[in-house]
């Protein structure tokens, strides 16, 4: 009997501990809210990879990218974001989670190294809004036919969010 | 384990609950008027700044010192400092006269801060921060260079309040209601 009781309590106790610790508001730096990556898919084409943490997003309009040395050989590829119906700027696209846009490299080398520049701006769903964030990421380009280069994150990151 | 221990063993698992929840209780009130510190430094380093207005003209914010200044970081590009801001241009109507000065600090565009200036008719100086304006406030308690941030700085220039994220309309009229 006390048995059970106390086994009631220690599932209580496990049940409201994560209520507490999520109840603590912790806002993420930008770097770790809008985690970035990028990896040369082949010899003209680069991933640029978002990983947001959950309660935080991204503007579709606010992207911008930008190759050094080369140029992009057209607009980048989006994947389909979430439509959201903002009360100031009307219908505006947005990207949560993990998602991948793709840039055509045209001017670049083969086997060098190329410089990727990315801006990015969004939001907490907590009600605050970072400035546009501008990333910079140097990566191999790998030679025709090879395999993919190496995922290059933009900053170390000390702990995951997502693993 | 005797069984005499039983009864202290159930009165701590008690009291913790009780304080868990209690932490849970608290954390959500916090939570929803997200951060908030009551603090008391010196507000010098805010004084001493000076930052062109929308006219170009510079503006040093030591003009206001011994009003309750309430100073605002905010962008056009920044949906909750969008919603929050009519509310302060109702407060500065409301305690103006009595001591309340409201400074909008803008990590934006001159132009655009003018055409959201007449779009809420903005009754208080707005200054252009650019993105040096971000630093500035991260050096005053802006922990993650996110907007809005606002500081409410008490007459004698020490920084009463600080907030990231939008302030709840009760919360800032008592804390206002205190200071003038």
């Amino acid at each position: 009997m006390i048995d059970s009781a106390l086994r009631a309590f220690f599932a209580f106790l496990a049940g409201s501990m994560p209520m507490a610790a999520a109840a603590e508001p912790k806002l993420l730096e930008p770097d770790r809210a809008f985690a970035f990556s990028v990896q040369a898919l082949d010899e003209r084409t680069v991933e640029a990879r978002y990983a947001i943490a959950p309660g935080y997003y991204l503007y579709r309009e606010k992207f911008k990218f930008a190759i050094e040395p080369g140029a992009l050989a057209s607009a980048p590829t989006f994947p389909a974001g979430v439509i959201k119906n903002d009360e100031f700027f009307g219908k505006v696209e947005t990207y949560r989670g993990r998602f991948a846009i793709r840039l055509s490299l045209e001017g670049v080398t083969p086997g060098k190294p190329v410089v990727v520049y990315a801006e990015s701006q969004g939001c907490a769903d907590a009600g605050v809004c970072y400035p546009p964030q501008s990333q910079k990421i140097t990566l191999p380009l790998p030679q025709p036919g090879a395999q993919p280069g190496p995922a290059v994150a933009a900053t170390p990151v000390k702990k995951s969010w997502f693993n | 384990m005797s069984a005499r221990r039983w009864p202290f063993m159930t009165a701590a698992l008690v009291a913790g609950v009780i304080a868990l929840l209690a932490g849970a209780y608290f954390g959500l009130v916090d939570r929803q008027s997200n951060i908030v510190e009551m603090r008391g430094e010196d507000a010098t380093a805010v004084f001493g700044i000076t930052l062109p207005d929308t006219e170009g003209k510079d503006q040093a914010l030591g003009q206001w010192k011994g009003k309750v200044v309430v100073v605002n970081f905010w962008a056009t590009w920044c949906v909750p400092c969008r919603t929050e801001i009519p509310q302060f241009v109702i407060a500065q109507r409301d305690y103006g006269e009595r001591g309340l000065q409201f400074v909008g600090i803008a990590i934006d565009e001159p132009r655009k801060v003018k055409d959201f200036e007449r779009e809420v008719v903005l009754n208080y100086p707005s200054l252009i921060g650019g993105y040096g304006a971000i630093e500035l406030s991260k050096t005053l308690g802006n922990r993650v260079g996110a907007l809005p941030f606002t500081l409410i700085i008490d007459r004698a220039g020490r920084i009463a309040y600080t907030q990231l994220g939008p302030i709840k309309e009760a919360r800032f009229e008592s804390i206002v209601a205190q200071l003038l």
